[in-house]
């Protein structure tokens, strides 16, 4: 029984440090948060309801675990959308291809329930019922989190809509009105 | 665009067009550009390491301590 619980563990484990790094964006800190969470795991797997999703199960105890260290810390979790777009200039790379060094600075300038909402949703898989689940929250407010995310990320790497986003704009933004 | 027969039987898993974070979004694409870049496959040891003793721990208990 607890070597297939053990096998659920292994297979999960690039993803689960794939999460932690989205939410710690620290090597050593994500690490350190899988490594708490395959204990916390371990410990609780009575609760774990066989058949049930094991991934979506050992989410929302690494994302639990980050929270809570978090408040440990003293830190302040950002949940409000006071952070200013405007912070940090981030400025695609030419000829319109979006730099991944841009997209990873736009992704932290996030507020951190909106950046675990999009991940989960648009690059971990998960549905929008089980990321609420991981989230302890509702199903709308994922989607208004995911939502607000991908505004955001529009706003701050100046794209402006789908479609209409091509180097003409870039060069409008970057150079400003010399440009026009 | 031309609709495809087959008509409802026919849709791909998510909406290309109602997916706001699907193939056809910037956004969505350097979401999993970025992610997939953190998924790393090779295990690293100490995690191996950490489940066998965990596992070693556990038997080495009795069952009736797990309780009721």
């Amino acid at each position: 029984m607890s070597s297939e619980f053990k096998g659920g563990l292994l297979a999960a484990i690039p993803s689960l440090r794939a999460f932690a790094m989205s939410l710690a964006q620290n090597a050593d800190k994500a690490d350190d948060l899988v490594q708490e969470t395959l204990v916390k795991a371990w410990d609780k797997q009575s609760s774990f309801q066989p058949g049930t999703n094991l991934k979506a199960w050992l989410f929302t105890i690494l994302r639990n675990e980050f929270y809570s260290q978090m408040r440990k810390r003293g830190r302040e979790v950002q949940d409000s959308d006071g952070i200013m777009t405007g912070r940090l200039a981030v400025h695609p790379s030419q000829h319109g291809a979006l730099d991944l060094k841009d997209f990873k600075a736009a992704l932290e300038i996030l507020p951190e329930d909106q950046r675990e909402a999009i991940i989960l949703i648009g690059a971990s898989g998960f549905s929008y019922e089980e990321a609420a689940e991981i989230c302890g929250c509702a199903v709308g407010t994922i989607k208004s989190r995911v939502n607000r995310a991908r505004t955001k990320l529009q706003e701050i790497l100046h794209i402006s809509g789908e479609g209409d986003y091509g180097p003409d704009s870039i060069a409008t933004q970057v150079m400003g009105s010399s440009a026009a | 665009m031309k609709n495809l027969p087959g008509g409802r039987g026919f849709k791909p898993k998510r909406e290309g067009a109602a997916d706001p974070l699907g193939p056809n979004s910037e956004i969505g694409r350097k979401l999993k550009e970025y992610y997939n870049g953190l998924v790393v496959t090779d295990v690293p040891d100490r995690f191996e390491e950490l489940l066998s003793q965990l596992a070693a721990a556990e038997s080495g208990k009795h069952p009736s301590e797990k309780g009721d």
